[in-house]
């Protein structure tokens, strides 16, 4: 499968990265983009198995990055990994068609539990 | 559960999770008394709504040099690689508190700079960590401002 993982932080990403292997999800292809705007390109040019993604970013935010995939048709798998974890945060995710969020910080068992239902 | 305005415990509890989690379970912070150190490094976000104000990490070089390594899991990170760790780490702390917080607010994108970071010159600080952890000394503060805004 192949993961997309969107951050604008490279530090950020690479422990994402990471984090997937701990939670015993290594052997994925993963591509990333370092704003929403590359990731929607990257939808489109890549077409992944999942985007995780970060809602604060700059060029577009994730939020965006999720609405506009989904108007344009788009049904990847799609789950937000981001410092902003409040009910209020979590319930607009999920009203624009998200599967999940994840806080940050987070632990590969956090990630375990979201991802189980999607990577099998 | 909601607050009016972040509390010394909240800061100590979201930056002690952060820590944890991506510094190393090894690597506790820990509340220390107030500690003068030359601050390479800062990071700052801004809160902006219902409640407005500003979350600051400072760091010594060294500190944030190694939390970077910690975070990157490699030996010599690069000065880049330095300034989106701290601008990662006051991201997560500054995140954590917006959504304690009562009321619509968003968060600003991370800024960074060498050196310390200005509030606006109406900012309170309502909240200040002076925080050790082996290697060093940093300080997370919470300030908050009228009309939020961030100059380095």
């Amino acid at each position: 499968m192949k993961i997309l993982v969107a951050d604008d932080s490279r530090v950020m990403r690479q422990i994402v990265i990471r984090t997937l292997r701990q939670a015993g999800y290594s052997g994925h292809d993963v591509v990333e983009a370092g704003d929403g705007k590359e990731a929607l390109d990257l939808v489109r040019s890549e077409a992944p198995d999942l985007v995780l993604s970060d809602w604060n970013m700059p060029e577009m935010n994730g939020i965006d990055l999720l609405t506009t995939l989904r108007a344009s048709g788009s049904t990847v798998p799609f789950g937000f990994v981001t410092s902003e974890g409040s009910e209020d945060m979590r319930a607009r995710a999920a009203t624009a068609g998200a599967l999940f969020l994840i806080a940050k910080p987070f632990t590969p068992e956090t990630f375990g539990d979201a991802l189980s239902g999607v990577l099998g | 559960m909601t607050v009016e305005a972040p509390e010394l415990w909240d800061v100590l509890s979201i930056a002690g999770e952060v820590w944890t989690s991506f510094i190393g379970p090894d690597e506790p912070l820990v509340p220390a008394g107030e500690e003068a150190f030359p601050v390479a490094w800062s990071g700052a976000v801004s809160v902006t709504g219902d409640w407005s104000g500003m979350v600051v990490v400072e760091m010594p070089e060294h500190c944030a040099v190694a939390a970077t390594s910690r975070m990157l899991m490699i030996d010599e990170p690069s000065q880049a690689d330095v300034s989106d760790a701290v601008g990662e780490l006051v991201n997560m702390v500054g995140g954590n508190v917006k959504c304690l917080l009562f009321g619509e607010n968003s968060l600003s994108l991370p800024v960074v700079a060498l050196g310390r970071v200005t509030p606006p010159g109406d900012a309170v600080e309502v909240c200040r960590a002076d925080l050790q952890w082996s290697e060093g000394p940093l300080r997370i503060t919470v300030h908050s401002v009228a009309q939020s805004g961030v100059t380095s």
